[in-house]
């Protein structure tokens, strides 16, 4: 019964923290030189990360795909479904998994350390708004960084799927092109990119929301990274699940 | 560069303790509980989502073709060879790896593994040894049961929401997928736990006391990030090696 009611208070807590942080991030002032500074962090710190982490997704899925597409001599279809895979689901969710480990993980610990030496307190003396100063860069930087990675990622994943089915597996380059440009629509990067809007900004606020609750020594902040990436990772799949149900109902 | 050669030496030692004999019954077996039966929560719900997204997500390809009848070869191989050890590595990485390196940055900047080195208890042996068996016999196990759960979210998501039929499904999964494929969806999933936990143990071991609270942070993050990497990489060795 205690670990319900805490639970349902942390996600009271959660809910309120964003209604804060949506506030913040519409209200002066703005800090843009940290919220840059971040920014420029997080793209130097998850870019090799997340191209390493989705390029051999698409490799994988040519391979297995190949072997199963063969069967039925249906091997030049393999680029519609590399396409539509990587745009809609791996490389999103993948980009979104390894923005959280890398980049939502160190923010909470950077956010928790603050904590645990006081100069989120000494901030707040000092009558900079913590909530400006720490938390809404990181959400915005989360937000934006996403999908630019995920741009990236997606030729990255379309490349290694490439590599695997035309040099390697000898299917007809002409084939895989049509097929790829054919039955790719621009509807699916648009919503690649949607969810990793989504998935980026949860993964800020996560990251923000644990590393304001820290309270103690190291080992809670420790626990706050880890607890950043377990949560998105989570919400990462459920909603990924969700989205591609109702765009399977509407048909998109 | 440095870090990789660091790395390196760190595992000599650390499978040197590894095999040097039967770990603490204890410790081991305190560690299996946390890290296997402590994930089963965790990943029961992500691999019924992403077995229940494989069913929806490619049915939509399959189906420009005709191919709908297929998807449980698809959902099958696809999820037992390569998705669920992946999923069940990151998992491993996100939770078990992350802990194991935050405790053990922990006891570092607290200089209690330099008090073990004092009672002349070898930190290798008595800290890591045990944990690093523990992940690489829980890893397997957690594969296995994720592949049982991800195939039932596979089955439900075709079935009951795509609508396919469910004979059809379970005669394609009779068919296509071998036990041989099991074995290599276990075996992967062996090998990325022991990584994951290597990985861990060095990153944790790795934090120095000056670096503080700080350094628990970033022993977790790395353990997170290189696990997960490492894992999604060696991945892609694997199956070119066995299926290329």
């Amino acid at each position: 019964m205690k670990k319900v009611l805490e639970s349902l208070e942390a996600i009271g807590a959660l809910a309120v923290f964003s209604l804060d942080v949506v506030r913040d991030m519409l209200t002066r002032p703005f800090f843009g030189e940290e919220l840059f500074r971040t920014m420029w962090l997080l793209v130097k710190r998850c870019l090799v990360p997340v191209g390493l982490a989705v390029a051999p997704v698409g490799a994988v899925i040519s391979l297995q795909g190949l072997e199963l597409f063969r069967m039925f001599g249906l091997d030049r279809m393999l680029s519609s479904l590399l396409g539509t895979a990587i745009f809609r689901e791996y490389s999103p969710a993948l980009a979104s998994v390894m923005v959280a480990a890398q980049a939502g993980s160190s923010i909470a610990a950077r956010i928790g350390t603050m904590r645990v030496r006081g100069q989120i307190d000494a901030l707040a003396v000092m009558s900079v708004d913590p909530m400006r100063y720490v938390v809404v860069p990181g959400v915005i930087a989360c937000a934006v960084v996403t999908p630019l990675l995920n741009v990236l990622t997606n030729f990255l994943g379309l490349f290694s799927g490439w590599v695997f089915a035309v040099p390697l597996g000898g299917v007809d380059h002409g084939a895989f092109m049509e097929h790829l440009t054919a039955q790719v629509t621009p509807a699916d990067l648009w919503v690649g990119l949607g969810k990793c809007l989504l998935f980026g900004t949860s993964v800020g606020l996560m990251a923000g929301f644990l590393g304001m609750r820290v309270s103690g020594g190291a080992e809670s902040v420790g626990k706050a990274a880890n607890d950043t990436v377990v949560a998105t990772i989570v919400m990462i799949l459920v909603v990924d699940y969700i989205v591609s149900y109702v765009l399977l109902g509407v048909g998109v | 560069m440095k870090t990789f050669f660091e790395f390196l030496i760190f595992a000599r030692y650390a499978v040197a303790a590894q095999f040097s004999g039967f770990p603490d019954r204890r410790i081991l077996a305190q560690q299996l509980y946390t890290a296997g039966v402590g994930s089963m929560a965790l990943l029961t719900v992500l691999t019924i989502f992403a077995g229940l997204n494989l069913s929806v997500q490619s049915y939509s390809t399959f189906q420009r073709f005709g191919g709908q009848d297929f998807l449980g070869m698809f959902a099958g191989i696809g999820g037992v060879r390569e998705l669920y050890p992946v999923m069940a590595a990151i998992i491993c990485g996100a939770r078990i790896g992350a802990n194991l390196a935050a405790a053990l940055a922990n006891m570092k900047i607290s200089e209690q593994v330099e008090a073990l080195e004092v009672m002349s208890v070898d930190p290798m042996r008595h800290l890591v040894a045990p944990r690093l068996w523990a992940v690489t016999l829980a890893l397997p196990l957690l594969c296995g049961y994720a592949n049982v759960v991800g195939i039932a979210g596979s089955y439900y998501g075709a079935v009951h929401q795509l609508g396919l039929d469910g004979g059809t499904f379970v005669s394609q999964l009779e068919q296509f997928v071998h036990f041989s494929d099991l074995l290599v969806g276990v075996g992967k999933g062996l090998i990325f736990g022991w990584l994951v936990a290597l990985v861990a143990c060095f990153h944790g071991y790795r934090a120095a006391k000056k670096e503080g609270a700080e350094g628990v942070g970033i022993a977790t993050n790395r353990a997170i990030v290189h696990g997960a990497v490492l894992c999604i990489v060696l991945n892609l060795v694997l199956s070119w090696l066995m299926y290329g």
